[in-house]
């Protein structure tokens, strides 16, 4: 991959900022990116990628940004995506929200940040952690006299630096499962997966060696603990951070590694085991023309009793044209966003097996508006604590470094609502 | 201060940057400073402070010395004079303590892009390749490519490329990385960097400790490499078996490209590796970045045009969710006719029917569309679902409905006789030129089973005044004309009145002319006219409709991972192609020699190429041998007859070559390994009436041409000028599979 130029181009198409890595395109072509978009979104041929004479543009859009490589090379898209996409997470650990505003009003971070990030076109530090040791967030303070030389320009290991101290030496360990949902209107599901994370946050002295055992299928019929009494779970798809040693993993699955400072996620996984659907929905949405709509929902928490979804919303779509809405909740509280044409029902929290219920009344003008409008689905958000839909669970978190210490590994669990769909009639 | 004009303000910001008050105070000096990087980005000409703007960079300050160069990379080439002024600070940077501000410095001065500037930056550049810092020594590397950029067209340094090829030793990983980027550059007229076997096994084992970039720059430079031994092969193989199941997608597809090439002669490899990334692909296809999404999809699309089944069992992966953007529910839908199967059929097609009534007519034309093609191997089950659509009379769904109706009669006849059940009532709902067109040929040629067939295109020549399209016009006359032999007695009024009106009344051209046509075919008698039009309906010789049949993996393996996949082949072509005219066609005084050289064929149609001998007056014989000795004899007794240059970019794969070349019947008599410079070739070909054509191809290595010289024992223009455009085409196709 080689990029000749990056730009940060606001919502209209003018380049707010850019950088020439290598000087092989004319900084001019940006002008042609615009109207080329309008022209594909026009002939309903928009795609991530297009070109104008040599030059090919690779975009992503983010917020009411976006974020276009030049390149003349017949290059690998998907790492120039990423490439993009990293950009993008960076930034935004330098200021938290990125859009127009804050990449004006960060500029001359943003271009210390492209400088470090690419060079002649090819990328180079792109981790956040240690870009943070060249690019201090106080850009604005002067640094006096000699300033310290960041240990990571002359580190053997890429992602971690020597000499790390901490006091209290400790490992957040989150264990995250989010859960993709597709129910046709007839209310069969389409799909149903479940993706789930490992996150760290390490904080940790020195060079530490870390080992972390789950309850893995295939580790268990390795070590021959798959007996009755330990549950196990099989895993698809397996991908690690790149700190952890694959060879280990793929020789006697132990994952062994020495982390990054911080957070970091350490792998993800995916299971396409059918599970019942957590939060089941059943709507009838009744409309009638030039009069009103009528909207009745049921929600109902199909997972362990003990268990609480918290921090539910469940949003419903409503015809653009509504008025003076009106609701009735068993639980929770309903708001009509006339911006997104939706109505949104909160429940702060949702035991299982419960069933709650809400129905909403709109009005409709007596003039029908002329378009067309699609069929939105239903979404639901919502948070479950203490519980994984796969059973997964981290067995040990074993810390070794050189110098001894003592470290404590905390582990949390969570589940949540990843693209969560209910299609409507 | 906006209500000042850019001259003012530069004016307003010289005078601050002079004023020694400013100066003392950093604060105050690191903020004018900035205001003049802000107007830059901004795109005001900033380029009135440039002296100004060199004085600050001698600051102990390191943000201010960053923003001072980057305004020096960027108005540089505006001010070349001034910038030389600027060298002797960032040479000094090169060699402060702090190794940030020496990498920073020595960054800086090879971006520079001034004409001269080598000379100065060539000694730190130099010194950088061996700073203890990997910081450094990073930017070095890299500075050596760019350092060759600015030379343009200079010889490759020796010296310099050894030390390169030392570094890849290096023990920063970046710095490895940027070793290889950085000989790719240099190297690029002599095929870029060598991946030998102690470097190729060398890059291998530093794999794991470099980041994605650099794994996916590796695994793409490994391509490259050639393997003694199948067993060797196997071993590289079980070595990069991990990056397989990466977390970056652009690893997973660098690595999955890696396992294709290398193991080209071994298929079931091949299907195996496709197994093994089927998980990292369906995962990437629902990615949350949707352009990941979107490339993923696109490569899914690659695979199953050898592996048609692969992804059946996960169809439901492809379901398109409401809020996706348009161009990925588009593919996801191509996927979907794509990996139909007789488990999936139903419920896929009942998703794409719930497409087929989306708000976006765009895309409930292309789910209708894709009915229509799923439809080729389950005819009943579509032929039910598109009848139902015509039911919504919608104009949008009417209009494509039939015209997969008017390509499934011709693919599956034997769905005919739905297909004329579902017809009437139509054409009340058809505006556009291409469902009138497909509606009015469906009555013509089977009209004999629609009972009012004859009253629909009744009302197309009653309206035929108004009608915009010319094309619209031709069908009918066609598909009159065809009804007439069936149903003569209720169609014969009409085609008197439309011949007339095509004849006396009709502007445009091409409509006028078929009804002339017609109407003499007419006088010749209406057994003629039968023999002429009733001939047989579905030619198998037609396949333009039939999908095409299955590719065998390396066919796509080296485009795997690149652009042209995620163009989609076909645009890629016109892309590329539009990009070489651009390219050399203002370069090359001699374009114009092209076209009188013989008609230009089609440089993508490789197969068209082995027809081009039968096509013109000269055959080459197909098992022409000549020795090396014999040609060496004739070359030097002969005078050249012809010489010309085709454009031509990057290294030569001799191999490629020279089985082209053979399909063609020409024989490579002697041809220089890859990389050679200057890089000669030897050819030899004779046609049928014993004309000897000797040929020397030569590639300059700074010319973007390669340049050829043809000899011929018998002075024949005609063939020569023959012989000639069969080589141009051979070595543009191979040109432009390079490229």
């Amino acid at each position: 991959m080689s990029a000749s130029a990056v730009f940060i181009l606001d919502v209209k198409g003018k380049p707010l900022i850019s950088r020439n890595y290598k000087g092989d395109v004319a900084m001019s072509e940006i002008e042609h990116f615009m109207p080329l978009l309008m022209q594909r979104e026009e002939e309903g041929a928009l795609a991530p990628l297009m070109s104008h004479g040599r030059v090919h543009f690779l975009w992503i859009k983010y917020s009411n940004l976006y974020l276009v490589a030049t390149t003349l090379k017949n290059a690998n898209a998907s790492l120039v995506y990423s490439f993009l996409y990293k950009t993008v997470e960076v930034f935004s650990e330098y200021f938290k929200e990125l859009e127009e505003e804050s990449i004006r009003d960060n500029f001359v971070i943003v271009y210390e940040l492209l400088d470090e990030l690419m060079d002649f076109g090819f990328p180079q530090t792109t981790d956040s952690k240690i870009l943070q040791e060249y690019i201090t967030q106080q850009g604005n303070k002067l640094e006096t006299g000699k300033s310290r030389v960041p240990p990571t320009v002359t580190n053997a290991v890429s992602w971690r630096s020597e000499g790390i101290k901490y006091k209290k030496n400790e490992v957040f360990i989150d264990v995250i499962e989010s859960v993709n949902l597709l129910v046709n209107a007839n209310g069969s599901v389409l799909l149903s997966e479940i993706v789930g994370t490992i996150k760290l946050k390490v904080f940790l002295s020195g060079m530490p060696e870390l080992r972390l055992g789950l309850n893995d299928r295939v580790l268990f019929e390795l070590t021959g603990l798959s007996g009755s009494k330990n549950k196990s779970v099989e895993l698809e798809d397996v991908k690690f951070h790149q700190c952890v040693r694959l060879s280990r993993f793929d020789n006697d699955r132990t994952i062994s590694f020495i982390p990054p400072d911080g957070d970091f996620e350490l792998m993800s996984y995916r299971l396409s085991t059918q599970v019942k659907p957590l939060i089941w929905i059943e709507s009838v949405i009744e409309k009638f023309s030039h009069s009103r709509v009528e909207i009745m929902v049921k929600a109902k928490g199909q997972f362990k009793k003990q268990s609480v979804a918290n921090s539910v919303e469940i949003s419903v779509p409503v015809p653009s044209d509504a008025d003076s809405p009106r609701f009735k909740t068993s639980v929770g509280s309903a708001k009509y966003m006339p911006e997104k044409n939706v109505v949104i029902w909160s429940i702060k929290s949702f035991p299982g097996g419960k069933e709650y219920l809400m129905r909403a009344h709109f009005g409709l003008p007596s003039v029908e508006k002329e378009e067309v409008e699609g069929r939105p689905p239903i979404g639901v958000k919502f948070e479950i604590p203490y519980f994984t839909v796969s059973g997964i669970q981290v067995r040990y978190m074993k810390i070794i470094e050189k110098s001894g210490y003592q470290a404590l590994p905390w582990v949390r669990y969570i589940t949540q609502s990843g693209d969560y769909q209910l299609r409507t009639s | 201060m906006p209500y000042l004009g850019s001259e003012d303000e530069v004016k307003e910001l010289k005078k601050a940057l002079c004023n020694p008050h400013i100066q003392a105070d950093r604060l105050r000096y690191r903020n004018v400073i900035q205001r003049v990087i802000r107007h830059m980005t901004q795109g005001s000409d900033m380029s009135g402070v440039f002296m100004e703007m060199v004085k600050a960079s001698a600051t102990i300050d390191i943000v201010q010395k960053k923003l001072v160069y980057l305004y020096m990379c960027t108005y540089a080439p505006l001010k070349p004079d001034l910038a030389l002024l600027a060298i002797n600070t960032l040479c000094k940077d090169c060699s402060d303590p702090n190794p940030m501000v020496r990498g920073l410095a020595l960054r800086s001065m090879c971006s520079l892009r001034l004409p001269g500037v080598q000379e100065y930056i060539q000694q730190p550049v130099l010194n950088g390749l061996h700073d203890k810092a990997s910081y450094v020594r990073r930017v070095a590397v890299l500075g050596c490519a760019k350092m060759h950029t600015l030379h343009g067209d200079s010889e490759v340094d020796g010296a310099l490329v050894n030390e390169l090829y030392s570094l890849l030793r290096d023990q920063d990983p970046i710095v490895v990385v940027n070793c290889l980027r950085s000989l790719e550059e240099i190297l690029k007229q002599e095929g870029g960097v060598v991946i030998n076997k102690p470097i190729a096994h060398h890059l291998l084992n530093r794999m794991s400790k470099l980041d994605q970039w650099g794994q996916a720059e590796v695994l793409n430079f490994l391509l490259r490499y050639q393997p003694r031994s199948e067993e060797e092969l196997f071993d590289i193989l079980n070595l990069l078996d991990s990056f397989l199941k990466s977390s970056s997608p652009g690893v997973v597809m660098g690595a999955t490209k890696l396992f294709l090439i290398l193991a080209k002669n071994f298929p079931h490899v091949q299907t195996d590796v496709l197994m093994q990334v089927k998980g990292t692909l369906l995962a990437a296809c629902s990615s949350e970045s949707r352009e990941l999404c979107f490339a993923a999809l696109c490569h899914v699309r690659q695979v199953l045009h050898s592996l048609p089944g692969h992804f059946s069992s996960h169809y439901k992966k492809f379901f398109c969710s409401y809020s996706e953007p348009h161009y990925i529910k588009l593919q996801k839908v191509e996927v979907l006719c794509e990996l139909v199967n007789d488990e999936n059929v139903q419920q896929v097609l009942e998703e794409l029917r719930g497409y087929c009534t989306d708000v976006s007519a765009d895309f409930a034309q292309a789910a209708i569309f894709a009915i229509g093609s799923i439809a080729r191997t389950y005819t009943d089950q579509c032929v039910q679902i598109l009848t139902e659509l015509l039911g919504l009379r919608q104009e949008h769904i009417t209009t494509v409905v039939v015209q997969t109706f008017r390509d499934l009669v011709w693919l599956c006849p034997q769905c005919t006789e739905a297909v004329c059940q579902a017809l009437p009532g139509c054409e009340e709902s058809i505006q556009d030129s291409e469902g009138k067109q497909a509606l009015i040929w469906l009555l013509g040629v089977h009209g004999k089973r629609i009972p009012n067939a004859p009253y629909v295109l009744e009302d197309f020549v009653e309206n035929v005044k108004s009608e915009t399209f010319p094309a619209v016009k031709m069908e009918l006359l066609t598909a009159l004309l065809r009804l007439f032999l069936s149903r003569p007695a209720e169609c014969q009024d009409m085609l008197g009145r439309l011949l007339y009106y095509c004849i006396e009344e009709e502007k445009d051209m091409a409509v006028r002319d078929r009804g002339l046509f017609y109407y003499r075919l007419l006088l010749a008698g209406i057994d003629e006219v039968k023999r002429i039009l009733r001939s047989p309906q579905s030619d198998p010789s037609l396949r333009l409709l039939e999908d095409q049949a299955e590719r065998p993996v390396n066919s796509w393996a080296s485009d795997f991972n690149t652009l042209v996949p995620v163009y989609g082949k076909a645009r890629w072509a016109t892309i590329s192609k539009c990009q070489r005219v651009e390219r050399h066609g203002p370069e090359l005084p001699n374009t114009a020699s092209f076209a009188t050289s013989g008609p230009l064929i089609p440089e993508e149609n490789k197969e068209r190429v082995q027809e081009l001998p039968d096509s013109r007056a000269l055959m080459l014989v197909p098992n022409h041998q000549l020795t090396a000795e014999c040609f060496e004899k004739t070359w030097l007794s002969l005078k050249v007859a012809h010489q010309q240059v085709f454009p031509w970019q990057g290294a030569v794969h001799p191999d490629t070559l020279q089985m082209a070349l053979q399909v063609v019947n020409i024989q490579t008599i002697a041809m220089n390994r890859a990389g050679a410079q200057p890089w000669k070739a030897y050819l030899s070909a004779q046609d049928d009436t014993g004309c000897l054509f000797l040929t020397e191809l030569l590639l300059e290595p700074e010319n973007l041409q390669m340049q050829i010289s043809v000899k011929q024992n018998k002075a024949r223009t005609e063939t020569l000028n023959s012989f000639i455009s069969v080589l141009e085409t051979v070595i543009g196709t191979i040109g432009d599979i390079k490229s």
